[in-house]
């Protein structure tokens, strides 16, 4: 038990530190970026004062000359318990929560869902794959790297071109079909229709381009762990291959990428910028481009915040199921 | 221990299932879109989309706003010299010392709502927010149907921003607010031919007002869509899915082969190298000197740029800065009606060797010892500029003028551009919207549309190349201040002398701005021999008065 009493209070300091390190950090920047930002509101609205109340707000979010620093970080505190995450500059007057809760959905509906299916298909293939090493099966090992090393971009065009454009067998763009459904998302067996078959070619892209790291990882590590001396053992009682493919050598192979899918889960906050640029898919990685490229500190902000914490809660997590899968993590209390 | 496997087991059915939902609803909604008489528009606008109508948010405020939601009084055709086109308003008469102006609105109209518009409307809507102009003394509604403006200087060259790129806003709703910038005004009430029937951050549409006050549009649903490429617009385009966008394609024939798809390629904007011109304002670098502006000039080969860079779309500009031929009856000089387009390097050589610049061992020339070292930026990824950018540098050096070519981020673009913090970028000015080039004029070259280096030009002045010139200065306030088209001419002549001769802006091309429309499905579009307004879906009041024409073909 005191394993998890220790993981939980780990991360609750580590919470806390990164979201004070967001606090820190825009204030750490060279200039002034609340500065920045209101002189932007001022140029858009064509250099008329800007109301006290909308001031106040950037400076409370983004550091003020007066004041002291503790007194800010209370602030800052009190207005993220509330969820208030400051209003876009470069969308101004949109609330920077509502934008991020507008995209997050469809991301991690999306991402969410291929990663696990890359994940899925990876340890799966990879297991077989490692099984029957030095037949043909290994041949699959360079396939999936080549579509992993091909630039990202470039695949979701070509899926597109063939796919979309010369076959017309999916949709060029979107999270669903907004010709059919111009009044936007709405909660009907059709809708999920729409959206699922408007994810297929984006998850196409996302899964294509990361299984190979899966079942490489997973085809040599049960290369390695069909040598261990346990194997050998379980051989020599007579037990049916399958029960040692999957029960003794997979499920001990698969340890290491469990690790791994912790962090690539957190990771599905951040959105794959690419993919959504390519179809135009709604999400949270466009956000974070479009608040760099313009500057927009809050709407960065924000984004960095939910993506900081998707990391580590998804690291909680996989911390808390490595526990139960490996028991050995858990043996040094 | 076989908590795993089960896992496992679990995690392959859901993916196995999902997989079978993903692929088994690929048919069903085939007959989207399609047949229906839905106009479906890109605008340019990334997804997601912000529920933003307010018409003060000149940027950022969604595309249908300005023209097909809300109105300006009269509409300014920036393609013909013909007299703008009554929309709220039916006439506008300037008194003699042009610092009244009245309006006469047309007679009984109504908002979105069912309010009637009044003369008030229009009175509240120039007294109101960032439209209260600094000159401006009163704004009276005299009857229902008639303003009086006055003011405390001249206003003939104001009329297109005034009566033609004010919009007009209701009293009832607006006198309420006070924070006119912090709304988002998502449910608009306007005066123009379409009102918004929904919105979702992927797309919007807009349906006809039936309290317009003229002919219902024929097309009575447009839908704008959010996209996050051209590439995505082009696939739609090609495909059916699109009916109306104004990008670049390089290509054209690729989408108007098929016999559905129209395209306009209509030349305005100026593409320039902008010149940081003036010493005494702070400028520093070899630029501020006449000479090597005029030496670049010379050297510019500029009808390679149009092909090479520009795709062969863009158009010859000139030294007066005119949209010809709209504008032939301002044209003092023959000799300034096109820029040279072949490379005159000769003359380059000796321009600068008059001024006392000498070749060095490198063949590049320089004055007491130190050779002229330009620096030249375009915006990262507008690759039409960053290969005209990098054309010129070449041009240049052959002439013996280095110039350096750099791309640098949209907010590093900006930035030094206000500030005067540049030597020479590539850079765009905007055509005058009516057949006069005061504005333009007045913008770019006068001397108190621009500021010193470290400080950015007051209201509303895009004087960024830092131009001061007292013979411009005195023309521009004088063609402002009269209606006398012969005054006028004699200020503009002198003008483009000046302006021809100081180089602070040096043409490169007239801009493309094309446009694809589906032919087929509708009719009424501008074309080549009926240019009613420019066939842009994102230009501002011409979009509406595009869709006002359009009709479903039968």
């Amino acid at each position: 038990m005191t394993y998890y009493i220790r993981r939980i209070a780990f991360y609750v300091v580590t919470l806390w530190a990164a979201i004070s390190l967001n606090f820190l950090l825009p204030r750490l920047l060279p200039g002034d970026p609340a500065d920045i930002i209101i002189g932007k509101l001022r140029r858009a609205s064509g250099g008329r004062p800007i109301p006290q109340e909308v001031i106040d707000a950037i400076r409370a979010l983004l550091g003020t000359k007066d004041g002291s620093m503790w007194d800010q970080y209370l602030a800052y505190w009190g207005r993220l318990l509330h969820g208030d995450l400051g209003v876009s500059s470069s969308r101004y007057p949109v609330p920077v929560a509502d934008l991020i809760a507008q995209a997050l959905p469809w991301t991690i509906a999306l991402v969410g869902t291929a990663t696990i299916i890359s994940f899925a298909l990876g340890i799966i293939v990879g297991a077989w794959v490692g099984w029957r090493r030095g037949t043909w099966f290994d041949h699959l090992v360079p396939v999936t790297t080549v579509f992993q090393s091909i630039p990202y971009f470039w695949l979701a065009l070509v899926l597109v071109a063939i796919f979309a454009v010369n076959l017309g067998l999916f949709p060029i763009v979107g999270g669903y079909d907004f010709f059919a459904f111009p009044d936007g998302p709405e909660a009907s067996w059709a809708f999920v229709q729409s959206a699922a078959y408007h994810a297929v070619l984006p998850a196409l892209t996302i899964v294509l381009s990361s299984v190979g790291g899966w079942l490489l990882g997973m085809r040599n590590m049960m290369v390695s762990t069909l040598s261990e001396d346990y194997i050998v053992i379980a051989e020599a009682k007579g037990l049916r291959p399958s029960r040692i493919r999957s029960r003794y050598a997979a499920r001990n192979a698969a340890i290491p990428s469990y690790a791994g899918f912790g962090i690539a889960l957190g990771f599905v906050v951040a959105g794959s910028i690419v993919m959504e640029q390519v179809f135009s898919y709604p999400g949270i990685g466009k956000l974070m481009i479009q608040s760099v490229q313009s500057l927009d500190y809050s709407l960065m902000q924000g984004v960095f915040l939910v993506i900081t914490v998707a990391v580590l809660g998804a690291n909680f997590i996989m911390d808390i199921v490595y526990g139960f899968i490996d028991p050995r993590a858990r043996h040094d209390d | 221990m076989s908590g795993h496997t089960r896992t496992l087991a679990a995690i392959t059915a859901a993916s196995l299932a999902l997989g079978l939902a993903l692929t088994g609803c690929g048919t069903g909604d085939d007959d989207s879109g399609g047949s229906s008489a839905v106009l479906h528009v890109w605008g340019g606008n990334a997804t997601p989309l912000d529920n933003d109508f307010n018409p003060f948010h000149i940027d950022t405020a969604q595309k249908a706003t300005f023209g097909p939601i809300y109105e300006p009084l009269f509409f300014y055709n920036q393609l013909s010299s013909e007299p703008p086109v009554p929309l709220i308003g039916e006439s506008f008469e300037y008194s003699e010392d042009g610092m009244a102006l009245t309006v006469t609105i047309k007679p009984d109209q109504k908002w979105s709502d069912g309010t009637a518009l009044t003369a008030d409307d229009v009175a509240f809507t120039f007294t109101y927010g960032t439209n209260k102009a600094s000159d401006l003394i009163s704004a009276e509604a005299t009857d229902a149907t008639t303003v009086v403006f006055t003011y405390t200087q001249p206003q003939f060259t104001a009329a297109p921003l005034t009566l033609g790129n004010t919009f007009i806003v209701p009293e009832h709703i607006w006198s309420g607010i006070d924070d006119y910038m912090g709304q988002l005004n998502s449910e608009p009430v306007g005066s123009g031919p379409y009102t918004l029937k929904t919105f979702s951050t992927a797309a919007y549409t807009i349906e006809a007002n039936k309290n317009f006050r003229e002919e219902l549009p024929a097309v009575t649903e447009v839908q704008y869509v959010g996209l996050d490429g051209n590439q995505s617009s082009q696939d739609l385009l090609a495909t059916g899915q699109l009916d109306w966008v104004g990008q670049f394609v390089a290509n054209p024939e690729v989408l108007t082969d098929g016999g559905v798809l129209s395209t306009l390629n209509l030349q305005q904007d100026p593409t320039v190298v902008m010149t940081c011109s003036s010493a005494a304002l702070g400028c520093s670098g070899p630029q501020t000197d006449v000479a090597v502006r005029q030496a670049i000039s010379a050297a510019l080969d500029r009808g390679t740029i149009r092909e090479k860079a520009f795709a062969g779309l863009a158009a010859e500009g000139n030294p007066a800065f005119l949209l010809l031929p709209r504008d032939q009856s301002w044209l003092a000089d023959d000799a300034l009606s096109q820029s040279p387009q072949d490379p005159d390097v000769a003359t380059a050589g000796e321009i600068l060797e008059a001024a006392g610049y000498v070749k060095d061992a490198d063949g590049f020339y320089g004055k007491n010892g130190e050779a002229i070292d330009l620096d030249l930026f375009s915006p990262d990824g507008w690759t039409d500029y960053n290969d005209a950018a990098k054309l010129i540098s070449e041009q240049a050096a052959e002439a013996g003028i280095k110039i350096t070519a750099r791309t640098v981020s949209d907010a590093e673009y900006w930035t030094p551009l206000a500030n005067g913090d540049f030597q020479l970028a590539l850079y765009g000015l905007t055509a005058s919207l009516q057949s006069d080039p005061y504005s333009t004029y007045q913008q770019y070259f006068y001397g108190a549309s621009t500021a010193e280096v470290d400080s950015e030009p007051q209201n509303g002045g895009q004087n960024y190349a830092r131009y001061s010139n007292p013979t411009v200065d005195v023309a521009v306030v004088a063609a402002g201040a009269t209606a006398d088209e012969a005054v006028k001419q004699r200020a503009y002549a002198t003008i483009q002398a000046e302006i021809a001769r100081d180089l602070p802006y040096i043409p490169v091309v007239l801009n493309a701005s094309q446009s694809f429309f589906n032919s087929k499905d509708f009719t009424g579009w501008p074309s080549a021999d009926d240019l009613y307004a420019m066939p842009l879906p994102y230009s501002s009041v011409a979009s509406g008065i595009v869709l006002r024409h359009l009709a479903p073909a039968k």
